[in-house]
């Protein structure tokens, strides 16, 4: 399938992307362009102004792709709060990594073309996975 | 970050260089870029309005007019306000976005000079609060460091003209963490 999203890729959408691609459409194909009108007709677009895979009701587009695709795993939820920290910093939820991943996720979009932080940012967000699934099997921070 | 004329990738979206500086020493000035959110929200209910104003507050956009605000235009803050823009038209109000530059530099800096002294403002209370804890006894000045802290990131986000008391806050809250190792625990 075809996924249509602004270019210079922040926290939301790279987060997106990798979701994406591991759990909603492992050959996902992502296209970049400013303004929705401009997607292609095939592509389902996200993180846009007025489309339905975007910001509603204070939640960022990682926590509407869950809500909208059933995603119901809590590892998921986790993720989405630090990815709704890092996008929006409205301290609705208690996100510690958040302001380390927007710095580093800021940084990525200085210096790497879209497909580039695609790639580089997905082993971070399996991590984050790891961790977090982890931590929610063991009660207490993993090791 | 839409704006590929303002910054594509390779450069900086916080880019100092772009904004608009508070002298005008220069001979060919080009005037600074400005993203504005004209809103018009319905009275009742009170609360997405509310929420709503919160947000332009923490982003510290300049309020231009009752439902017309401004921030630089940067990527990011093109972006939040799309998406505040996105919320009020949520909340069954009306939103457009615009892009603009102001008519006269004496203007230009007349806002700038505003949006400074507002976060002045919040860098003094800052500076006062540290002063304060210097006087408490070393564990609450442990336990109120990290908040200072915080609270000062959070006036740096939205700091676009820096004023003077910028340094100055930064050195009063440092100077307090200096104050907290040097009492044993």
């Amino acid at each position: 399938m075809k996924w249509a999203t602004r270019p210079h890729c922040h926290i939301d959408r790279a987060a997106c992307a990798w979701l994406i691609r591991r759990f909603i459409d492992p050959d996902a194909q992502f296209v970049f362009v400013d303004d929705p009108i401009d997607a292609p007709a095939d592509a389902t677009p996200f993180d846009m102004r007025g489309v339905e895979l975007g910001h509603h009701g204070g939640d960022c587009s990682f926590e509407t792709f869950l809500r909208r695709y059933d995603l119901d795993d809590p590892v998921l939820w986790q993720l989405g709060k630090i990815v709704h920290e890092a996008d929006l910093d409205d301290e609705r939820y208690d996100a510690p990594e958040a302001a380390g991943m927007d710095v580093l996720l800021r940084g990525l979009s200085m210096t790497q073309a879209d497909e580039e932080l695609l790639a580089l940012t997905a082993p971070l967000f399996d991590a984050l996975y790891e961790y977090h699934r982890r931590a929610i099997l063991l009660g207490r921070e993993p090791s | 970050m839409c704006t590929g004329d303002v910054d594509g990738p390779g450069s900086i979206v916080h880019d100092l260089s772009v904004q608009p500086r508070l002298h005008n020493s220069s001979q060919r000035r080009t005037r600074a870029q400005w993203v504005l959110l004209a809103y018009r929200l319905p009275r009742e209910p009170s609360t997405p309005r509310i929420a709503i104003w919160r947000k332009l507050k923490r982003l510290g956009a300049a309020q231009l007019l009752d439902g017309l605000v401004a921030l630089p235009l940067d990527s990011r803050n093109r972006e939040r306000l799309e998406w505040l823009a996105e919320e009020v038209t949520e909340a069954a109000g009306e939103a457009t976005l615009w892009l603009g530059e102001l008519g006269s530099a004496a203007q230009e800096r007349e806002l700038a000079a505003r949006m400074s002294e507002a976060v002045a403002g919040e860098y003094r209370a800052v500076i006062e609060e540290a002063g304060k804890l210097r006087a408490q006894t070393p564990g609450r000045r442990r336990r109120s460091l990290s908040y200072l802290r915080r609270g000062l990131r959070r006036i740096r986000a939205r700091d676009y003209f820096p004023p003077p008391e910028r340094e100055l806050a930064r050195q009063a809250v440092e100077q307090l963490a200096g104050a907290v190792e040097e009492v044993p625990a």
